[in-house]
This record gives C-alpha cells, sequence and structure tokens, in this order.
C-alpha cells in the first residue's frame, strides 16, 4: 500500500465490459520528504504536494481530488472492490489498484 | 520484500472493511546502504513496531501469511506487512 493524494479522473468509454461501472482515479504518492515531522493531517497545509509518479486506482470510497488516500495493490485491490458485491462472488476485473481508505491523519513524531 | 525504516503511523476511519482493526504504518524504503530512498511504504503491523525500528516489509500473499498464516487467507485484504523487527544488517 501507498499514501497519495488524488489527482484527478480517468473515463473510458471502450474498456473491459467487467471494468463498466468502475470510478477510477489518478493518484500521485507521497513521497518521504513530501510530508513532515510531527502530527498533521496530510491534506492540511502542513504537507508539501506530492512528487511521485501518478497511479490510476479504482475507487469504491467515493474519494475526490484533493483527498489524500490509502490505495492497495494485487489481489488486496480486488479483495476491496469485491466488498461492494454481492457475498461470494468475485470481481473479476483487470484492476491491480484500489483506494482502501481516505486518510483521516498521518502521525511521523519528531 | 523490502528493508525500511518506520517513519509514523496512518489513520483513516473511511476505508474499505477488509481494514478494519488493522495498525497501518508507514515505512521508508532503504537502499543497500541503509539509507531512505524517499519511497513511502503503508503496511500491516502485527509486532508493534515503532518509529525509527528498522524493519522489513514483506509484500503480497507473503504479506497476507503474516497476518495469518495458511492456504485459506485470500479474504484478507493486505498487500504489505512488516515481517520482522532487524537488528543487524551488513
Amino acid at each position: 500500500m501507498f499514501i497519495g493524494r488524488v489527482a484527478g479522473t480517468v473515463w473510458s468509454t471502450v474498456k473491459w465490459p467487467q471494468a463498466q461501472g468502475l470510478k477510477l482515479l489518478l493518484v500521485r504518492p507521497y513521497r518521504l520528504g513530501d510530508l513532515p515531522p510531527g502530527a498533521a493531517p496530510v491534506a492540511g497545509a502542513a504537507a508539501s504536494e506530492p512528487t511521485d509518479d501518478l497511479v490510476v486506482c479504482a475507487d469504491t470510497l467515493d474519494a475526490g481530488p484533493g483527498d489524500d488516500v490509502i490505495v492497495a495493490f494485487g489481489h488486496a485491490a480486488r479483495v476491496a472492490l469485491s466488498e461492494k458485491l454481492p457475498p461470494g462472488s468475485k470481481p473479476m476485473v483487470p484492476i491491480d489498484a484500489a483506494v482502501v481508505g481516505v486518510v483521516d491523519r498521518v502521525e511521523i513524531p519528531r | 520484500m523490502i528493508r525500511g525504516t518506520v517513519v509514523g503511523q496512518v489513520w483513516a476511519t473511511r476505508k474499505a472493511r477488509g481494514l478494519d482493526g488493522q495498525t497501518l504504518l508507514l515505512v521508508a524504503a532503504c537502499d543497500a546502504e541503509g539509507r531512505a530512498t524517499g519511497r513511502l511504504v503503508v503496511a500491516s503491523d502485527t509486532l508493534d513496531a515503532r518509529a525509527g525500528e528498522d524493519v522489513t516489509v514483506a509484500f503480497g500473499s507473503g504479506a497476507r501469511n503474516v497476518l495469518r498464516a495458511g492456504p485459506e487467507n485470500r479474504d484478507l485484504l493486505c498487500d504489505a506487512a512488516i515481517a520482522a523487527i532487524v537488528e543487524g544488517a551488513g
């Protein structure tokens, strides 16, 4: 997993049918130098803008641009998507990254 | 796996149900010389690691085996977990 800031959204018409209805976000991961020491909400003046490359993530938590989020990769991403499906069904989707949390606070001791 | 240093903790109220009860730590990845590369990883912690401690982080099914070892753990929402607290490396 990583934390990052939602930088935008992606939409498409031509896609794998199982991906219909999935919202896709662009998330820019935070790097070590982006987060100052001290307890603070990330999405405040205390954090500088993240600087890493963008990652495309599925979103089921209604996150939006400017939110700081936790993103999971691989099977964990599909487990998060399966929570929105009927029990026992598997998310047969071409997705390998998903938003699994909206960050309240990051605490970095001095 | 990677080696890194615990730098802090992350909290989220709005989250996937699979993350309920998990402690999520921020780990700064290290290079071969032990210097931070800048890459930050969020990892589940079951070892009560503290900020400043050096740890190893396992990914994928290896991470799920940290939370619950065995073949029946594919329901877990975990892609990175602290697997060990490092005492020395050379």
